[in-house]
C-alpha cells in the first residue's frame, strides 16, 4: 500500500473514533452543562432574594401573612417562602416534584434555611426540568453538524499538505532511481525538501550513486589501462616470433611450435582488444552520428562472412525492406554488432540450417536475428550477454566476449536486446530499436 | 628505401628493424621525439613509423612538426592507444596509414608495400612467378596472354604470399590479412586452406604451381625460383 494511502487512511479513521466518541458523549455532556448552568442560576436567584429581605425585611415578601409564593405564568419558575420550625435546617439543589394548582411538576429545586427576626424562614426556588433539558437536542445537532463540517474541512487539509508533503519523496525515487542509466554517469541536483528525512534520503542516494560510478570508473579505467599496457608486450612477443619463423635455420618442429604460440598470443590478443573495445563503448569514445542502410548493412555483414555460412551451406535470408535507414548510429559498432550475431548464429547452427533476419516496422521498429541452430539452455540465457560466460558447451570457440560486445553496443545505442530459444531448434535474438534511430526512405 | 622508425619501446623497435632489413629497407631508429626530430632534421627518409605514445612527446604534434621538416615521407602510425579519434587525427594530419598494435610485420611491410606503389609510383607492377604474371595495380593473373580469373581475396592472398616471397606465412598471418579483425583463427585457418586450394585449381589449369608450397603444420611460402 501507498505511504499517501496508509496516512490518509489513518488520519481518516482516527478522525472518525474521536468524531463517534464526541457525537456518543455529546448528550451528557450537554445535559451536564445545562444542570451545571440551572444550578448557577439557582444559586444567583437565592442571593438576589437573600439581598432584598436584607434590605427590606423579610415582610416585603410576606406582607403579614406566614408565606409567600410565586409561580411564572407557564409554571416554569417558581418561588416559595414561609416559615418553619426552629430545628428545620436545609440547604441543597435537587430534583423534586411539586404540586401547583393540580399539577404535579418535575422542578429542580433549590431549598434553602434561614433565620431572620428570630424566625426560621424555608425558601424554596424551582426551575421545571422541562426548560432546562429544551435547547439540548437542537445544541447537540448544532454541535454535530459544525462538528462533521470542521473535521471534513480538516480531512481535505490534511490531504492536501500530506501529498504536499510526500511529493520530493517521488521525486527523488524518480530523479535518482528510476529515471538513470547505469552508470549513473550525469550529476543530477538534490530534489528541494525542507523535510530533513527526505535530504537524508536523497543525499544517501546521491552517494550511493556516486560510489557506484566510481567503483565502475574505476574498473572500466583499469580495463582500458591493462588492456593498453598489454598491447606492447604483445606487440613485442608476436613480432619476435615472427621474426624467429623468417629464421632460415629453424627445423619443422619448432616452426610448428612458433605457431602453436602464435595461436596462443593471437587468442590473448583477441580477448584484450575485446576488453578494450568494451571499455571504449562504456567510455562514450564513439560518434554516434551516421546513417547505416539496413539491407547494405546486412549484406556488407554476408559477404564479410560467406564463407564460413558456405562451408557449412547455410541459408541466409534477409526480409529487410531497402528503405531502411538506422540513423544516430556508429556504423563500425552496429556492423560488429550484426557481425557478432550473425557469426553466433553460423557457429551454433547445424549444417545445411538457415539464419533468417527480418524486420518488423511496428512501433517499436524491432530486429529479429533467428537461426535453426542447437539453441541455448533455458538456465543459461540469462547468462550469455556476461564476460567470458561460454554457452553451449566447452567444445565450441570463441572466448564469451562476442555477446557481452554485442550487448554493450546495444546500450550504447540504447537498444533493447533480448535472447530466445528452444534448444535443439532455434535460437532467435531480438533487437528493440529506439524511435530516433528508425528512419525510412524510399 | 630508407625508414625512420621512432618507438619508445626499443624491444619493439629491434624487431620491426630486423624484420625490415631482410626486406633492404634502411633503418634508423629513434626512442623519443627529441630524437626524432633531430633525425629528422638532418636527414630525408621515404618511411617513418611513428609511435602515438612517445614519452616526451604528444604523438599527433610530432607528426605535424615531422611533415614540415620531411613532407615526402609516408607515414605509417602504429600505436596501442587505437582509439578511433586518434586515427581520424592522424590520417587528418597526414598519414598514410593506421596500424594499430599488436600488429604482423608481414603485415606492415604488405601496407609500406601498398604506400610505395600508390605514393611513390612504382610501376614495376607486374612480377613474374612460375610461369604466371602477376599485375598488383590492375590486380590480374595471366599466363601467356591468358588471363586467371581469381576473386578478390583469393589475389589478396596470392599478392600477399608474393610480396613475403620465400617467407613460410602461418594461415593465421593469412587469415588476419584477409579478414583483418573479424578473423576468427580457429574457424577461418581452415578457410585459407580452401582458398589456397582453389588457387592452385584455378592456376593449375594453365601451368604448374609447384612453387606455391605447403609447410606442414604451419602454414604456406611461395618458393624463391633460382
Amino acid at each position: 500500500m501507498k505511504l499517501l494511502t496508509k496516512l490518509t487512511l489513518f488520519i481518516t479513521f482516527s478522525k472518525l473514533i474521536i468524531v463517534l466518541l464526541f457525537v456518543l458523549s455529546l448528550p451528557f455532556l450537554v445535559e451536564q452543562i445545562a444542570s451545571e448552568y440551572t444550578n448557577n442560576y439557582l444559586v444567583q436567584q437565592k442571593q438576589k432574594v437573600l439581598d432584598v429581605i436584607e434590605k427590606n425585611g423579610i415582610d416585603y415578601y410576606l406582607q403579614g401573612s406566614d408565606s409567600y409564593g410565586s409561580y411564572t405564568l407557564l409554571k416554569e419558575e417558581y418561588i416559595a417562602l414561609e416559615a418553619i420550625d426552629e430545628d428545620f435546617k436545609i440547604d441543597t439543589i435537587e430534583n423534586s416534584q411539586r404540586i401547583i394548582e393540580a399539577d404535579t411538576l418535575n422542578y429542580r429545586l433549590l431549598m434553602h434555611s434561614f433565620k431572620t427576626n428570630n424566625q426560621e424562614y424555608l425558601l424554596e426556588i424551582g426551575k421545571s426540568t422541562a426548560t432546562i433539558s429544551q435547547y439540548n437536542k437542537p445544541l447537540q445537532r448544532i454541535a454535530s453538524y459544525v462538528l462533521i463540517a470542521l473535521i471534513i474541512l480538516t480531512l481535505i487539509t490534511d490531504l492536501v499538505f500530506t501529498r504536499f508533503l510526500l511529493q520530493p519523496l517521488g521525486k527523488i525515487i524518480k530523479s535518482k532511481l528510476l529515471n538513470r542509466k547505469f552508470p549513473f554517469r550525469d550529476n543530477i541536483p538534490p530534489v528541494k525538501t525542507s523535510t530533513s528525512d527526505f535530504k537524508y534520503l536523497d543525499n544517501s542516494l546521491i552517494a550511493l550513486m556516486e560510489q557506484i560510478h566510481d567503483a565502475f570508473e574505476k574498473e572500466r579505467e583499469f580495463t582500458a589501462n591493462a588492456s593498453h599496457e598489454l598491447m606492447t608486450p604483445i606487440s613485442i612477443l608476436q613480432n619476435k616470433i615472427e621474426n624467429l619463423m623468417d629464421d632460415s635455420q629453424l627445423d619443422e618442429l619448432l616452426q610448428e611450435r612458433l605457431v602453436d604460440m602464435q595461436r596462443t598470443l593471437n587468442r590473448l590478443k583477441k580477448i584484450v582488444r575485446s576488453l578494450l573495445l568494451i571499455s571504449r563503448i562504456e567510455n562514450a569514445q564513439f560518434a554516434r552520428l551516421e546513417t547505416y542502410n539496413v539491407k547494405e548493412l546486412l549484406n556488407s555483414v554476408e559477404e564479410e562472412i560467406s564463407h564460413r555460412m558456405e562451408e557449412r551451406n547455410i541459408q541466409f535470408d534477409i526480409e529487410v525492406d531497402a528503405s531502411t535507414n538506422w540513423q544516430n548510429i556508429n556504423k563500425d559498432l552496429i556492423f560488429q554488432l550484426i557481425y557478432n550475431l550473425v557469426n553466433n548464429a553460423i557457429k551454433y547452427n547445424k549444417d545445411n540450417g538457415k539464419i533468417i533476419i527480418r524486420e518488423s516496422r511496428g512501433n517499436p521498429y524491432q530486429l529479429t536475428i533467428e537461426d535453426t541452430g542447437i539453441g541455448i539452455a533455458e538456465e543459461d540465457i540469462a547468462a550469455i550477454f556476461n564476460r567470458f560466460r561460454k554457452v553451449g558447451g566447452g567444445e565450441t570457440t570463441g572466448y564469451g566476449l562476442g555477446l557481452s560486445i554485442v550487448k554493450s553496443i546495444a546500450d550504447y545505442h540504447q537498444i533493447q536486446i533480448s535472447a530466445f530459444s528452444d534448444p535443439g531448434v532455434c535460437t532467435r535474438f531480438t533487437l528493440i530499436f529506439p524511435e530516433n534511430i528508425i528512419s525510412i526512405k524510399n | 628505401m630508407k625508414v625512420l622508425i621512432i618507438e619508445d619501446e626499443k624491444t619493439l623497435a629491434f624487431e620491426v628493424e630486423a624484420f625490415l632489413k631482410k626486406a633492404f629497407y634502411l633503418c634508423e631508429l629513434a626512442h623519443n621525439g627529441k630524437k626524432a626530430l633531430e633525425m629528422l632534421d638532418l636527414n630525408l627518409y621515404d618511411f617513418i613509423l611513428l609511435d602515438l605514445g612517445l614519452p616526451d612527446t604528444d604523438g599527433l604534434i610530432l607528426l605535424e612538426k615531422a611533415k614540415k621538416l620531411n613532407p615526402d615521407a609516408a607515414y605509417v602510425i602504429l600505436t596501442a592507444r587505437g582509439n578511433i579519434e586518434d586515427r581520424i587525427k592522424g590520417l587528418d594530419l597526414g598519414a598514410d596509414d593506421y596500424l594499430p598494435k599488436p600488429f604482423s610485420l608481414p603485415e606492415l611491410q604488405s601496407r609500406m608495400q601498398a604506400i610505395a606503389r600508390r605514393k611513390f609510383g612504382i610501376k614495376n607492377e607486374s612480377i613474374p612467378i612460375g610461369e604466371f604474371e602477376i599485375d598488383l595495380q590492375k590486380r590480374t593473373v595471366s599466363n601467356a596472354n591468358n588471363e586467371v580469373e581469381l576473386t578478390r581475396k583469393e589475389f589478396d592472398l596470392l599478392s600477399y604470399m608474393l610480396l613475403h616471397k620465400n617467407r613460410v606465412l602461418s594461415r593465421m598471418q593469412l587469415s588476419e590479412h584477409i579478414w583483418g579483425s573479424f578473423s576468427d583463427d580457429d574457424c577461418d585457418s581452415n578457410y585459407i586452406d580452401v582458398h589456397i586450394k582453389n588457387i592452385r585449381k584455378k592456376l593449375g589449369r594453365f601451368a604448374a604451381v609447384d612453387w606455391l608450397e605447403t609447410v606442414r603444420g604451419v602454414g604456406y611460402k611461395i618458393k624463391k625460383q633460382t
